[in-house]
């Protein structure tokens, strides 16, 4: 059978993929080697005529638990801590590296509620909660090639942010605000999605992420502010739901 | 451990007494059993509705939909969808796998297996039952109350659990109902430890304790120890549902009140205990199985109990695997990945020493050897298919993906799942007196077997390909719309697979009439119950039998004249026939 | 007593200690979920809320010091004692209730919330050897063993509440 991942679209996907591709041959080569063996027992050393008694061993000799105990260790250190090592160096190398002090990313303000998306972004003067900010429903617009720094709360349930394309996703919770990044390198509109089940309406829990070139990008942010600016209400409750970014984590 | 002394204590004879509030182990267990199986078929026609809904979202369920969905016109509505794998999940865990194995098998075997006469505490082990029985009651009330059963999922994550999530008395019966079955599984932990300890037949050491025994002493443990967490999780959310205090919930605004995560670190940490609490009684009764069938003692048996004790010692640490997504620290985050990844050494030596145990044997393909091979295959796919899901980078991605529920359906339910219709195939005889119908056994196996793999590995390939779980309707997502013939071909062979079962209902209730009348001893096989008539007497052992030597003395040289491969436990052989080794004591 | 007396109480003290574990489990999983809250709340106790009454807990501990100790000479002392704590349990949990530290208090009550969630748990396990010590009959032994652990498990309760 072919298994099609989501096309990546993402500067760091092909980690995951890397990570999956890994683990697919690691436990393949293990699981075809153990089969082997338990399919040659079964058809090797089948009780029939000539064949009515076992071998009378407890598998309890020293060499016999040397053998285990070896295949184990081999398996161990070539799966596991092979994967270990690499998913440790991937996440503090790179998942994990949050882009605090790159002036070139755009952050992003994630609120989610039952059963929605809204994506803040800080307009021209680079604050949360004025009349500047950019917020659209259900569509993040994002430009290639910079880092988009997103963190996440949630007005009632937890919730998760899918995004299949770039291969992560990050729950978004009340009482507590989370955090990931991710970087397009190719324009182009994919879907984003909620992982966690959130009540009855999850599945339509559902919105795209845009990638634009860096022109279409600006012509669209220019756009966006001066619809925001015109939409600019103090007294509305989705005006509650930017927080500070330097302080509110 | 000396032996019971006095007369023997009598049967009693009333209905009530006998078959109803008995104190007796083997009915207690027969109990469990028969409503663990009422509910697993419960929790089978709910995956079979859920399946239907995934292959055809929004067309009406046939003939059964207009009397399960009426007001929808047969339609599965986001509701009733939410709610089914929410009781499916609930029902499937707590009501049918944990009465099935632990309490069915727990109870009827762990005496017998160990030479005692009943459990340490027949009344409390009445109680259990009965405990359990009451629980069940409280979860089917909630389908009949306003807004319904409980929707918030089998792990009912706050806050979707709490009043803000789940306004309805459903969810709140479903907090009771959880508590009752864990003061269910406590009252049985306290009386399986103390039997194993106390009761054990003169000579039973504990490396002469059949995999089995050791298997359901261990989940034993783990119950009493990491039940109560989940109690206290429960506790806490139901004074958040009923009495309005804020626990587990929490204002937009970090640092304010309560926190949500935290029930999630309660439940995981008697959540991950609980796969192990489910698996190990699967591990010691397939241990035990594949050396009876293959006429050979268990390959390293004390390799074999060290890595349940190794499993059961990680159990708790490892829970974090669940949260990966949440925002742990850097430190946690890496230390679970880790800790996860240590658990599959004392697995792995599991399964070597099951193919160390097959390889030289003289293999009888009877009925509960073909599907406790079926699970061996199942076990080593579900969990080698859990390393990517301990490997935090390829977790961002497969995370509430199909490839979490295909990764432990294959263990909680394929493997779980044939391991218990191994146990049917292999007691029934000791529990019944008759033996279950071969070739209605064999067709069982292959159109169980079959169809579980395609169900199941069809659903890592979905969850490869990126679909999450826990979706009404995949469609939505334009992405998921190229999936829609995979789930279709997925949900047929569940079809499959749930009517396969029906060959397994049918068998099961003829053959307690009419199945052939089981002797002592079909398997031929050492243990201790396999000593005593078919089924047993009200009191298990005429006389406490004397231990002399391990469960699995198949293809020992010493019995070869007497003219069979096994030895019983019990057997006390005269002189070894002269150039033969003195069998040794111990295994 | 028999030998067969003997190995039975031996066995029901072994499933105490099981049962004891499991509890001992059950207030640890709640005691934990308090150090959680606790330590993720910017102040504590939370800002706003009423003082805890230590004094009036206090008595209550008192009370069941002198039901643990009087258990093994005067049963009906230790009864009434034991029924004496958990009438102070409950006007305690009326008070808490009345100076704001219950569940209508909001988050600035969580304190007091923690505090009613373990105690009554706390208090279902005082009753339950209550009713053991009114129908054990012979197993003094045994009920004073649970009595002793439930008194240590309130002290734990206490200690960490009021004094930690």
């Amino acid at each position: 059978m072919h298994i099609v991942l989501p096309r990546d679209v993402s500067l760091d996907g092909h980690l995951v993929d890397g990570a999956i591709g890994y683990l697919t041959i690691a436990t393949g080569i293990a699981f075809v080697a153990a089969l082997g063996v338990f399919l040659a027992a079964l058809v090797l050393h089948r009780a029939r005529a000539g064949r009515t008694w076992g071998q009378h061993t407890h598998g309890n000799r020293a060499r016999d638990r040397a053998l285990t105990f070896a295949i184990a260790l081999i398996l161990f250190v070539a799966v596991d801590v092979t994967l270990a090592v690499r998913a440790t160096r991937e996440l503090e190398g790179r998942f994990w590296r949050y882009p605090d002090h790159d002036p070139a990313a755009l952050r992003v303000e994630v609120t989610a509620r039952q059963w929605a998306w809204s994506f803040r972004t800080a307009g021209p003067d680079g604050r949360f909660g004025t009349p500047d900010d950019v917020v659209t429903l259900n569509e993040l617009d994002v430009p290639v090639g910079r880092p988009v720094y997103l963190k996440l709360r949630s007005r009632d349930v937890v919730h998760s942010l899918y995004l299949p394309s770039y291969r992560f996703k990050i729950d978004a919770i009340p009482g507590s605000t989370t955090r990931a990044w991710f970087q397009a390198v190719e324009a182009g509109r994919t879907e984003v999605g909620c992982a966690q089940h959130c009540g009855v309406g999850h599945t339509r829990m559902r919105g795209w992420l845009v990638a634009r070139d860096q022109a279409d990008y600006q012509g669209w942010l220019a756009r966006a502010e001066t619809d925001s600016r015109l939409r600019f209400d103090p007294a509305a409750g989705s005006a509650a739901d930017a927080w500070d970014w330097e302080t509110g984590l | 451990m000396d032996t019971e002394t006095g007369p023997l204590p009598a049967a009693p004879t009333g209905f009530w007494r006998r078959y109803v509030f008995s104190t007796d182990h083997k009915v207690i267990g027969r109990q469990f059993l028969f409503l663990g199986l009422g509910f697993l078929a419960v929790g089978g026609i709910m995956a079979m509705l859920i399946r239907w809904q995934l292959a055809r979202p929004g067309d009406p369920v046939p003939v059964v939909g207009r009397l399960f969905f009426h007001s929808a016109g047969g339609v599965i509505s986001p509701p009733a969808y939410t709610a089914l794998f929410t009781m499916h999940g609930t029902i499937m865990i707590f009501f049918a796998v944990t009465p099935i194995l632990i309490g069915g098998f727990g109870n009827f075997l762990l005496p017998l297996l160990i030479g005692a006469r009943d459990m340490a505490f027949p009344r409390l082990n009445m109680a259990s039952y009965w405990t359990m029985a009451a629980a069940t009651g409280v979860l089917c009330a909630s389908f009949f109350v306003p807004l319904g059963p409980p929707q918030a999922g089998w792990t009912a994550y706050a806050t979707l659990s709490t009043a803000l999530g789940a306004p309805g008395v459903g969810q709140t019966l479903w907090v009771i109902a959880i508590y009752l079955n864990g003061a269910s599984s406590v009252m049985g932990a306290v009386n399986y430890i103390t039997t194993v300890l106390r009761l054990r037949a003169p000579g039973m050491t504990y490396l002469r304790l059949p995999l089995t025994v050791w298997g359901l002493f261990l989940t034993s443990i783990l119950n009493a120890l990491f039940v109560p967490v989940l109690g206290a999780a429960m506790v806490l959310l139901l004074f958040d549902r009923l009495f309005g205090t804020q626990f587990f919930t929490a204002g937009t605004t970090p640092g304010a009140g309560g926190d949500p995560i935290l029930y999630q670190h309660l439940f995981w940490l008697f959540g991950h205990p609980e796969v192990y609490i489910l698996i190990l009684p699967a591990w010691g009764i397939v241990g035990d199985l594949l050396s009876f069938f293959a006429r050979k003692p268990a390959f390293g048996y004390r390799v074999t109990v060290g890595a349940l004790v190794g499993v059961v010692v990680l159990s708790a640490v490892v829970y974090g695997h669940h949260m990966f997504t949440t925002g742990l620290s850097p430190l946690l985050g890496e230390s679970f990945m880790v800790l996860t990844m240590i658990i599959s050494v004392p697995t792995a030596l599991l399964v070597l020493n099951w193919l160390g145990t097959l390889w030289r044997g003289a293999i009888r393909f009877s009925v509960p050897m073909l599907f406790c091979l079926g699970m061996v295959f199942t076990f080593g796919v579900g969990g080698l298919t859990g390393l990517y899901l301990a490997d935090v980078v390829a977790d961002m991605y497969l995370h509430d993906t199909y490839f979490v529920v295909g990764h432990f359906h294959l263990i909680m339910a394929a493997a779980l799942l044939l391991s218990l219709f191994a146990a049917v195939y292999f007691w029934y005889p000791k529990m019944f007196g008759r033996m279950l119908g071969e070739r209605l056994g064999r067709w069982h196996f292959w159109l169980t077997f079959v169809p579980l793999n395609l169900v199941f590995m069809g659903q890592l390939v979905i969850g490869l390909e990126g679909m999450q779980r826990r979706l009404y309707d995949p469609s939505v997502y334009e992405a998921w719309r190229r999936l829609a013939p995979l789930n279709r071909s997925i949900s047929h062979a569940a079809y499959l697979l749930g009517a396969a079962q029906l060959l397994f209902v049918w068998n099961f209730f003829v053959s307690l009439r009419r199945g052939r009348t089981a002797p002592a001893n079909p398997w031929e096989v050492g243990t201790l119950e396999w000593s005593v008539p078919s089924p047993p007497p009200h009191h298990n052992f005429d006389t406490i039998p004397v231990v002399v030597r391990g469960p699995h003395e198949l293809a020992d040289p010493a019995a070869r004249p007497l003219g069979r491969d096994w030895l019983s436990q019990t057997e006390v052989l005269d002189e070894p026939a002269p150039g033969l080794p003195v069998p040794r004591g111990r295994s | 007593m028999s030998t067969a007396a003997v190995r039975r109480e031996t066995d029901s003290a072994v499933g105490l200690l099981v049962f004891m574990g499991a509890t001992a489990m059950l207030f640890a999983a709640l005691l934990l979920a308090y150090a959680i809250l606790r330590a993720q709340a910017p102040a504590w106790p939370p800002p706003g809320a009423p003082p805890f009454p230590r004094a009036a807990a206090g008595l209550n501990t008192l009370l069941l010091v002198a039901a643990s100790l009087a258990l093994r000479r005067w049963r009906a002392a230790a009864a009434a004692l034991g029924v004496g704590f958990l009438a102070g349990q409950v006007v305690l949990w009326r008070h808490l209730i009345a100076i704001g530290l219950g569940p209508a208090g909001g988050h600035a009550a969580l304190l007091g919330q923690i505090f009613l969630a373990l105690s009554a748990l706390h208090a279902l396990h005082v009753a339950g050897g209550l009713v053991a010590l009114a129908l054990g009959g012979g197993k003094l032994r045994l009920i004073a063993m649970y009595w002793d652990f439930v008194l240590v498990v309130w002290v734990v309760l206490y200690a960490a509440v009021c004094w930690v």
